[in-house]
């Protein structure tokens, strides 16, 4: 079973490229963080397949679950600060968020 | 007690949205500084055993029941905690009267303890998942913080920072479940063993690569800097100054050095990358920070600058490099805090940060004016602070192995440096005095002791640098020096 | 296999959906589909805790947080997004495809595999014994979290402006 290790990580590779060409191009704040979710379901992905493939199942599990938390207090965060930035400048616009330059 | 410094910080967060209910700043003051009190008396505590044992490797047991709770400390992770204590401490003692104004402390100071705790776990674990997670405890608790003032620019700043962020921590994590899908393992010990059996360079390089990446985002090397200079100067002062002095350095530097020193091991092609890396963070930020206008900003890319410094040293990988950047690690985080905190006193004393608007300032508020002069010659390196010695020894490590051209730059880079610091000096403290400012007072009691503290600090590290560079930074250096011995002699 | 190969090219289809649609509602929902599709995968590989999880509260519980947050942002979030982004979505998409097919298997494919053998102990032992670090843990970040949104939904008690 040890030669699928590389499909099921072409798939999360292909995810996560999924995720960062939405936040590079996008606009949208909510489409921002959508992408930032579908790059942690190539993350997930990556991390039980792994479990899987490596016979270290039982292990790779406790660790999916435990970054399914971490990403519900992640969202929550972000949400919030979208909310927020609605309420400022009532928009979602992300080219509004250029006062500050690098 | 090694574990206390993750469960002490996350229970007194726990209790303290309730008892902010009746007690809006007495008690959460008085807690918040009790813990971090307690934490540094604790950090103090440990170094007898540490110099006795070498490492303390501590496993808890839970109602009877053997369960994995296990911290390893060493030199290395001791000197880390000492300084996280140490800093967010005073850093909490100035947030007794600056947060006045903003409202809401009990939850400003539960966020702040959540993100101590996060980055002691990080310090403490010897695990790469747990590694991961403690980043991300710290993490949501400091985007939390840098948009505690509900400001315009402040919440943009949030955002950006969140993103980067959360891509960088997706990047070390992917690299971290190939890692254990290669060797079935998390503990750094046992992924070391299981690496060394392994012919699988290339594929490790990669997850070098992304852990660069990933890491060098949260430290703010300087291709990954861009979210940095928004995010510090918009957070209140305290948090810039945590950030700054702290945050970057645990979550970034400290994490990524571990990994490769106790895990992947430093190859002279990964040690010649950091160090460019290292240089051109130095150079670039430090140039950078030259034309800026707030004093906040400048700060932030003098923390991008001197933190090339401190990989720099340590990508170096001999013993006094190391150690020179461990100390550079310890004096930077003890005057940025400083500095940060001074920005924030002057904001608080003339309700701006914009250095053409200031002057004069010298003459009404002696003691900001003087701890910043302190600050600001240590991160320079001006004798006898305690900037000089670290930058030294970092310059003396890299004259010893023959790298004379980037000792050459960290030497230019260390003018530079003065250059600016002498600026923000100069603008705002001497001079003549503004019509405007002829009225001003001192900051109030406890930001200007925070503000003593830190530079007495400074000071007497400097002039002691004998006696704390062998009881304090030779353990830490010699720990991650063993470090790379094992995982070179298993053949990497 | 074949099963698992398409639902994950659903998966794929689902998130790509998820990021081009222009309606936000439905863009949220398709990550709720590829949500689901992702824990049937779980399953399929043995992980049924995992794909529980991945169900009830990726697909379940953030999906209504973003239509809560799509919901409270409603008025004025015409954001137009530039037209070339979706029309280059494809070139860039198989260009990747071909890259990560040829390295993914080049590098990956020499691996050896580890020493078989069936881990010890059942799910509830690995969690609560080995992984009793991420259990603190989970208990920080869910306390951040919780403390970011108080921390951020405050009423401000006095205004400061500067």
């Amino acid at each position: 079973m040890s030669n699928l290790w590389f499909l099921y990580l072409f798939f999360a590779a292909l995810l996560v490229f999924i995720g960062l060409y939405c936040l590079l191009t996008m606009r949208n704040l909510i489409k921002l963080f959508i992408a930032v979710e579908v790059i942690s379901k190539g993350v997930s992905l990556a991390i039980v397949a792994t479990g899987a493939v490596k016979n270290n199942i039982l292990l790779a599990q406790s660790l999916a679950i435990t970054y399914v938390v971490v990403e519900v207090a992640l969202v929550a965060t972000a949400l919030a600060l979208i909310i927020n930035i609605y309420k400022k400048n009532k928009s979602l616009d992300v080219r509004l968020l250029s006062k500050l330059k690098g | 007690m090694v574990f206390s410094f993750i469960v002490i910080p996350l229970l007194v967060a726990a209790f303290l949205p309730l008892v902010g209910k009746f007690s809006k700043k007495l008690l959460p003051d008085v807690l918040t500084n009790a813990a971090l009190a307690f934490l540094v008396f604790n950090a103090i505590l440990l170094v007898k055993p540490i110099f006795n044992q070498g490492v303390i490797v501590q496993n808890l047991n839970w109602l009877g029941e053997r369960v994995n709770l296990q911290v390893a400390l060493d030199g290395f992770n001791l000197f880390m905690l000492f300084t996280i204590s140490l800093v967010s401490l005073c850093i909490s003692l100035f947030s007794i009267d600056y947060l006045e104004h903003y409202g809401h402390k009990s939850t400003f100071y539960a966020l702040f303890l959540v993100m101590i705790a996060g980055m002691n776990g990080l310090v403490l674990v010897p695990d790469l998942f747990s590694v991961y997670l403690f980043l991300e405890v710290a993490a949501v608790a400091s985007y939390a913080l840098v948009a505690f003032g509900l400001g315009y620019d402040e919440l943009e700043a949030s955002f950006k920072y969140l993103m980067l962020s959360v891509v960088a921590s997706a990047f070390a994590l992917l690299s971290i479940t190939v890692i254990f899908g290669m060797t079935g393992s998390l503990n750094f010990q046992a992924v070391a063993q299981g690496l060394q059996d392994l012919q699988a360079r290339l594929v490790l390089g990669v997850c070098v690569a992304f852990f660069i990446m990933g890491f060098g985002l949260k430290a703010a090397l300087v291709p990954f800097h861009a979210w940095l200079p928004d995010a510090h100067p918009s957070a209140p002062a305290p948090i810039s100054a945590m950030l700054s002095g702290l945050l970057i350095k645990v979550s970034g530097i400290y994490a990524l050095f571990r990994i490769i020193y106790s895990v992947i091991g430093l190859t002279p092609a990964l040690s010649q990358l950091l160090m460019a890396l290292g240089t051109i963070s130095m150079v670039v930020a430090a140039l950078l920070a030259l034309g800026q206008k707030d004093i906040k900003r400048m700060l932030a890319y003098s923390s991008i600058s001197q933190v090339g410094y401190i990989v720099l040293g340590l990508a170096l990988g001999t013993p006094l490099g190391i150690a020179g950047a461990l100390f550079h690690l310890f004096n930077h985080a003890v005057a940025k805090g400083l500095l940060f905190l001074n920005s924030g006193s002057i904001q608080h004393i003339t309700g701006t940060r914009n250095l053409e608007e200031l002057g004069g300032l010298g003459k009404m508020v002696p003691v900001t004016a003087g701890t910043n002069l302190v600050g600001a010659l240590s991160i320079a390196g001006v004798p006898p602070l305690a900037g000089f010695w670290s930058k030294l020894i970092i310059i003396m490590a890299l004259i010893q192995a023959k790298q004379f051209g980037y000792a050459l730059v960290a030497i230019l880079a260390s003018i530079l440096t003065l250059w600016y610091y002498l600026l923000i000096q100069r603008k705002a403290f001497f001079g003549r005095v503004a019509e405007k400012w002829s009225q001003v007072k001192e900051a109030p009691f406890w930001m200007s002791a925070a503000n003593v503290v830190l530079a007495l600090v400074c000071i007497l590290v400097g002039i002691f640098f004998t006696p704390i560079f062998k009881t304090w930074i030779s353990p830490a250096a010699e720990a991650l020096a063993r470090g790379i011995q094992q995982v070179l002699m298993w053949g990497l | 296999m074949a099963i698992q190969i398409i639902l994950l090219c659903g998966l794929v289809i689902f998130s790509a959906l998820a990021i081009l649609l222009k309606d936000l509602i439905k863009a949220a929902l398709s990550l709720a589909v590829a949500s689901l599709l992702l824990g049937i995968i779980f399953f399929r590989l043995a992980a049924p805790y995992a794909a529980v999880f991945e169900i009830s509260v990726v697909a379940g519980l953030i999906t209504v947080l973003f239509i809560l947050t799509i919901a409270l942002t409603k008025k004025g979030d015409e954001v137009t997004e530039a037209r070339l982004v979706k029309l280059a979505f494809p070139v860039f998409l198989i260009l990747f495809l071909v890259i990560d097919g040829l390295v993914m298997k080049s590098l990956l494919q020499k691996i050896p595999a580890l020493p078989a053998g069936p881990e010890a102990g059942t799910f509830g032992e690995v969690l609560w014994k080995q992984r009793t670090f991420d259990l603190v843990a989970q208990v920080g970040v869910i306390l951040a979290g919780v403390l970011a949104v108080l921390a951020l939904f405050r009423k401000k008690e006095e205004d400061k402006d500067e």
